[in-house]
């Protein structure tokens, strides 16, 4: 017998109970969807998150520098810092291979009080904080943008505002016009000293916050004056520097080399490992419902196998004694529970496959509407799954073919002539 | 033995089957010749050992002592496989109740031996058509056994036991399931095959009538063979 003999003799035995055929391949189906929805969520969902990711950068490196051990009775002064990121250290890492750019980046606390003065005709004045400005878009939320002038100062004695900080100066229709204008911080310490300084405004970003964002420079004056501590760059050196390696590897060497050097260092890298970990254990746990609908498959295809050979007894008779083998008639029934399977899974892969669709959907409109800048596809179909899924049906098919299949093929042809 | 003109030839054949404590001889020392070419019926009382004689010849069952020679072949301590390539390849089986595959079209039934002997399906198709021609069915090609009488699925089944241009033909009461009209035109063709093709036919009947279109009729009773009669057949009754 040949393969095309073989396959079209399964189909014609298939088709003559089409009822029966599709109930048992429908337990596949459950299987192979419930399969392919649960793991083209995870990968859809893990996809989306590395895409998130990789638009922050993984080639980002936070460096901070890391405390000395504190002293008990020094409670309530500010750690002394076990090693800093002077500004020597910027200048050495900017010196390094394979480094595109390297910021300092300096955390004005929000404790600190200051309010943004806008002199002149327009007097008015709010209390601000300064943006530290990591440099990191936050995934969840829409990139900020520029609405007059640039989105970070770029020399000392620059100051960009926020949208909101504008809108609370009432000041909203006339943007453009404010590019160039002169305003001021003024701080004031609990003891009731105050001290003002210069900027001029170089742009209005469109973030929707009270902060205020001015070079690391700037903001190191803010706190020095603060903390009444005029050198305070070279004790404490910068707060964070955030390091853009040229790829990835460049940024896995660079962290263990300044780990070993004692600075902290988080690298989004760390986090999406993390975040793989747990996705392959939500996948195994989401994968095995299916598996366990498949196993139920498998038992019906097995019983559906064995009805159908109790009925075909005497065709399995007939056809042995004009000839045919036990391979034959075995490799027959194993190729018709395999097609069982193998619908299953094709039927089921479309409907997982459909089903995803609908509901990505449904998620971006969902995202769309809540103002999620997340867009992709949640359910994501990768080529191995559409392999996986077939190729489970179909095993799933031939495994549960198995004893059905040897059953058929030992029969005593004069027995299976003889039957009823 | 291959050197005389004797197809088959089965010395003290017996087979018995075990039934708890008893013994059943369903063959109990059966010494028979048949040559090439002739028409034997075997006939006797149920249960007199005709089928089980008739499936140790054919290579479905197995002795429990003796030989059994079709042409060069000792069916008796043949290799499983040698029995399947020698049903495929030499031996068509003609059943009381025709046991076509009730999904394949008549011509496919036809083709089956051809089909488990790997032959192409073009083949197929051209050997069966042709064979139903000779039976008198070739309008009834793509019909399906469930489409067609008695005596015609008769007639697609005896095609079918033709397929694989066999040595030999077993029939196990062929014309039982038949009214006498239709048992006599089936008969009449499987003893014109017999002339025509030069294939030797055994067919076992406890129909007397039908046993006597045969060349030879050969009496069992207990699993033994009782008398053997030669039919002297006068030129109407070939007509
Ligand atoms: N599988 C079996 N197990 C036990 N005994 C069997 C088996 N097959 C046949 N026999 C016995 O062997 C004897 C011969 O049976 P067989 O079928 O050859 O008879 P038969 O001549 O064909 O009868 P009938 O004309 O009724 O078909 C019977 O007594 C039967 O009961
Ligand atoms: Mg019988």
């Amino acid at each position: 017998m040949t393969f095309g003999d073989i396959l079209r003799t399964a189909w014609s035995n298939l088709t003559r109970r089409k009822v029966r055929t599709s109930l048992t391949s429908l337990g596949v189906t459950v299987g192979i969807f419930t399969i392919v929805v649960m793991l083209s969520l995870g990968v859809g969902v893990q996809r989306v998150i590395q895409q998130q990711f990789d638009a922050i950068g993984l080639e980002n490196v936070v460096v901070q520098p890391r405390d000395a051990e504190r002293n008990p009775y020094t409670r309530y002064v500010r750690p002394e810092r076990e090693v800093v990121i002077s500004p020597a250290k910027i200048a050495e890492w900017q010196q390094m291979d394979d480094i595109v750019s390297v910021t300092p980046i300096v955390d004005v606390n929000e404790s600190i009080s200051k309010r943004l003065v806008l002199p002149g005709d327009a007097a008015a004045t709010i209390a601000v904080g300064v943006d530290p400005g990591i440099g990191i878009n936050n995934p969840f939320e829409t990139p900020p943008t520029a609405l007059a002038g640039v989105l970070r100062p770029t020399k000392d004695g620059e100051i960009v505002i926020s949208q909101r900080a504008l809108r609370r100066l009432g000041l909203t229709a006339e943007v453009n016009n404010l590019i160039g204008q002169k305003v001021q911080l003024v701080m004031e310490t609990p003891r009731g000293e105050s001290q003002s300084f210069d900027y001029t405004l170089v742009g209005v970003s469109s973030v929707d916050n009270n902060l205020v964002a001015l070079t690391p420079n700037d903001s190191i004056a803010l706190k020095a004056w603060w903390f009444n501590e005029p050198d305070l760059l070279d004790k404490e050196g910068y707060d964070y520097a955030l390091i853009r390696a040229k790829d990835l590897n460049v940024a896995r060497q660079l962290t263990t080399q300044l780990r070993a050097e004692r600075f902290r260092v988080q690298s989004v890298e760390t986090v999406l490992e993390l975040a793989s970990k747990i996705f392959l254990v939500i996948n195994i746990m989401l994968g095995s419902v299916g598996g366990l609908a498949l196993f139920v498959a498998t038992i019906g295809i097995m019983n559906t196998m064995i009805m159908a050979i109790y009925e075909r007894t005497r065709e399995i008779g007939t056809l042995k004694a004009i000839g045919a083998s036990r391979g034959n008639i075995r490799t027959l029934f194993m190729t018709e529970a395999g097609l069982i399977g193998l619908f299953g899974g094709i039927v089921g892969l479309l409907g997982g496959w459909g089903v995803g669709r609908i509901l990505n959907r449904v998620a971006l409109a969902y995202l769309e509407r809540e103002e999620v800048p997340i867009r992709g596809d949640f359910f994501y179909i990768p080529p191995w799954l559409i392999g996986l899924a077939i190729g489970f049906g179909l095993v799933v098919g031939i495994v549960a073919g198995l004893y059905p299949a040897a059953r058929a093929a030992r029969l005593d042809p004069i027995k299976a002539l003889r039957h009823e | 033995m291959g050197q005389s003109t004797s197809l088959i030839r089965t010395t003290k054949l017996q087979r018995t089957y075990q039934m708890g404590k008893n013994t059943v001889q369903a063959l109990a020392g059966v010494d028979l010749e048949i040559e090439r070419g002739t028409f034997v019926a075997l006939v006797g009382p149920s249960g007199s050992g005709k089928s089980t004689l008739l499936n140790v010849i054919g290579g479905l069952d197995r002795p429990s002592s003796g030989e059994v020679w079709v042409s060069d072949l000792e069916l008796g301590q043949a290799p499983d496989k040698k029995l399947v390539s020698f049903r495929r390849d030499r031996v068509g089986f003609i059943f009381q109740s025709f046991n076509l595959l009730p999904t394949n079209q008549a011509w496919e039934n036809v083709a089956l031996p051809l089909m488990l002997a790997g032959r192409s399906r073009s083949e197929r198709r051209k050997r069966a058509e042709n064979l139903l021609e000779q039976v008198g069915l070739g309008d009834r090609a793509d019909h399906r056994p469930a489409e067609l009488s008695g005596g015609q699925q008769q007639r697609v089944a005896i095609a079918r036991a033709l397929a694989n241009d066999p040595v030999l033909i077993l029939a196990d009461e062929p014309t039982g399931n038949l009214d006498s009209r239709t048992g006599r035109d089936v008969l009449l063709l499987l003893q014109r095959l017999v002339r025509e093709q030069n294939v030797t036919l055994l067919m076992v009947t406890h129909d007397m009538n039908a046993a006597s279109y045969a060349d030879r009729i050969v009496h069992m009773r207990d699993g033994k063979i009782e008398q053997i009669e030669t039919i002297e057949r006068t030129a109407e009754a070939v007509a």
